[in-house]
């Protein structure tokens, strides 16, 4: 079984190598982390993009065959911006998939500059509503998901005393301004935070400084494996208090992991029984991963779905599809039918959603509190 | 209290450094070799470890079992396919460590695509920690983890003290070509080395796979530590890399004490560079031109 998944994803690595040998077709271009300790966040966003291309191609929304060409970004803005000059340069895409907070402020400048869009489905840092008019985000940021989350702790958990845990990168950063206002504001103190490195893989020695200031809840603001390693080892080390997260949670690692069941965290409010847009994704993506999806499906298919439909409407009006047009024409249309319900791009290139409330079950969670609307 | 539960921790993790320095130290040390894909074997260790328990539902010791027998093989290729090759033809340090180094990145690599690229630990109700007094909080694996250490250490000591293939080891490190004098063969010896210290990895990443988890990049983070505390107790000594593994685990763990937490890693290179330029023979290694 190993063997076959191993040649599944050489096929599969074999396939995007080849994807742009075509000039038939539209092309779009994904800079996602493919490999790295992040790399689970770039194989879970290009399956969602890949499906989203996959039911494009079948209902020929396009004139021509659309397919991605994925670069690998690493999770690292140097390696970000290496990628985005390859998209943006050599293969001339005029759309961008990005992720990362610290990856889509880097590579926003390269996109400003060649007039190229760039959609950000995976990174919450507030920062990414500031980027510019060809920066885009079809996720809520981590400002409204700490807006969303704080008043239920507070005020309807009775939970007050806050210690947190931040990796020192931009989103972690992000986070903990986000809960130095709204903490505070809703009722409750920040009793502890404690900054921990990208790299870092022991939390013994934090989870112990944890334990001594006595929280009610604790708030981890990483991702990747090392928030599985941060749940793991607080989990191991004593650390029995709510445990409290942002979207990133909502990653399989952490939502298989049994140290994490019975944690909260804050994602967009999909209902996959809803619409037939949604209905559809949520079939095709169980019949391929045999799971349930999350927001992060939801985020990179829309993203790609964003783009199919502005390009519908370039080609019916006879316009060429550029990165240039593409924001010209969202910004006349404004409002999408997508995975999830409406989306509304707000003039900031961010977008208005409902959010919910998750506790994670060992599946992909239980809906706690939803429709949230925060603005 | 807060002192002794780290200081506890550092002994855990300290415990994991060693028996991986030590194995690097037994590789380097014997045949000079500077063994950087040591962390792909660690890697891979793990991994087995794991998919035996999680995925195949085998009993620990088969798991175990697996994991020496694979990473035993993977250090005989490496020594066999890709060291000696080069070394017969130019033995450039440099291409030895591209050489080792590319293999970290492939095996690293190689996990990703078949284990997946996620993080997997080994759920046991060994790492949960209960609470022995007031605030302090232990998990039997931490007490396993020294003890596997001590007796690793001393099984490791006994036999190069007390048997002709240790002699032979020890002999090798010392002078190669008076080995092949006495009618031994250095490249035997050198298989043996990579034999022994690639299944040193196997319990500290086992342990690892229980207490922290692992994901593919795990073995180059735990090389590079593991490399540091080699150079601290000093380059060829065995005894000096358990030292050192200890030395930087527990500087690690009580970093936290007073320091933020950011700098616990960074508290282990300090101690690398204040041994490099104050007593670059490390703990108990030999100054230079002793030999």
């Amino acid at each position: 079984m190993k063997i076959k998944r191993l040649l599944v994803s050489v096929a599969a690595a074999s396939a995007f190598a080849a994807l742009p040998a075509t000039g038939q077709d539209i092309r779009i271009g994904a800079n996602l982390p493919m490999s790295g300790p992040n790399a689970e966040y770039g194989e879970l966003f290009s399956s969602a993009a890949a499906i989203a291309i996959e039911h494009a191609n079948a209902d020929k929304m396009l004139s021509k065959k659309l397919v991605m060409v994925i670069e690998d970004s690493q999770a690292t803005p140097q390696q970000g911006v290496v990628a985005m000059n390859k998209l943006v340069s050599v293969e001339k895409v005029p759309y961008v998939l990005s992720a990362f907070t610290g990856v889509s402020k880097a590579i926003a400048p390269v996109g400003d500059k060649a007039k190229v869009v760039s959609v950000n489905g995976g990174g919450i840092g507030p920062d990414l509503a500031e980027l510019g008019d060809y920066f885009w985000n079809v996720i809520p940021l981590v400002n409204l998901e700490v807006q969303a989350l704080t008043p239920y702790l507070v005020k309807e958990r009775g939970l007050k005393k806050f210690a947190l845990l931040y990796v020192d990168d931009p989103a972690g950063e992000a986070i903990k301004k986000e809960l130095d206002i709204h903490v505070p504001k809703n009722g409750g103190t920040m009793v502890s935070s404690q900054q921990v490195p990208r790299a870092s893989q022991q939390f013994a020695g934090i989870a112990a400084k944890v334990r001594e200031a006595q929280p009610d809840v604790v708030f981890i603001a990483s991702f990747g494996t090392q928030q599985a390693q941060i749940v793991k080892q607080l989990r191991d080390n004593g650390v029995k208090q709510q445990l409290v997260g942002y979207s990133a949670f909502s990653s399989p690692t952490i939502t298989k992991l049994p140290e994490a069941k019975g944690a909260l965290f804050p994602s967009q409010d999909v209902n996959w029984d809803g619409d037939a847009i949604s209905k559809r994704l949520a079939r095709d993506w169980k019949a391929k991963k045999n799971k349930e999806p999350n927001a992060y499906v939801a985020n990179y298919y829309n993203a790609v779905m964003v783009f199919v439909k502005l390009a519908q409407a370039l080609e019916k009006s006879g316009h060429p599809i550029t990165g240039e047009n593409l924001l010209r024409q969202r910004k006349a249309v404004g409002t999408f039918d997508m995975v999830g319900g409406k989306m509304r791009f707000l003039p900031n290139g961010t977008v208005s959603m409902p959010l919910a409330i998750y506790e994670i079950d060992g599946g992909a969670g239980k809906l706690v509190k939803g429709n949230l609307i925060v603005e | 209290m807060l002192l002794l539960q780290l200081l506890i921790n550092g002994l855990q993790l300290g415990a994991i450094y060693a028996l991986t320095a030590v194995g690097f130290a037994l590789i380097f040390g014997s045949t000079k070799v500077f063994h950087v894909a040591h962390g792909a074997a660690f890697t891979l260790a793990g991994y087995l470890f794991w998919w035996s328990i999680n995925a195949q539902e085998w009993h620990w010791a088969v798991g175990l079992a697996l994991a020496v027998a694979v990473v035993v093989a993977f250090g005989l290729f490496m020594e066999r396919f890709i060291y000696r090759p080069i070394q017969r033809h130019e033995g450039a340090f440099f291409t030895v460590f591209v050489a080792a180094f590319g293999m970290q990145v492939i095996v690293q690599n190689l996990v990703g695509m078949v284990f997946g690229r996620g993080f997997e630990t080994v759920t046991v109700s060994l790492s949960r920690a209960a609470e022995i007094a007031p605030g302090l909080f232990v998990a039997p694996i931490a007490g396993i983890a020294i003890v596997v250490a001590i007796v690793f250490f001393i099984g490791l000591n006994l036999f190069l003290l007390h048997t002709h293939v240790g002699t032979g080891l020890r002999a090798l490190a010392d002078n190669p070509d008076l080995v092949r004098v006495f009618g031994l063969e250095p490249t035997r010896l050198a298989q043996v080395a990579f034999g022994l210290g690639s299944a040193l990895v196997v319990p500290a990443a086992a342990l690892t796979a229980m207490s922290q988890g692992i994901n593919p990049g795990i073995g180059a983070h735990i090389m590079l530590i593991s490399l540091a505390a080699t150079i601290v107790g000093g380059i060829g000594s065995l005894k000096g890399a358990a030292y050192g593994g200890f030395l930087l685990g527990l500087a690690e763990s009580l970093a936290v004490w007073k320091l933020d937490p950011q700098w616990s890693e960074a508290v282990t290179f300090v101690i690398l560079f204040v041994f490099i330029i104050f007593r670059p023979a490390g703990f108990l290694g030999r100054a230079q031109g002793a030999k």
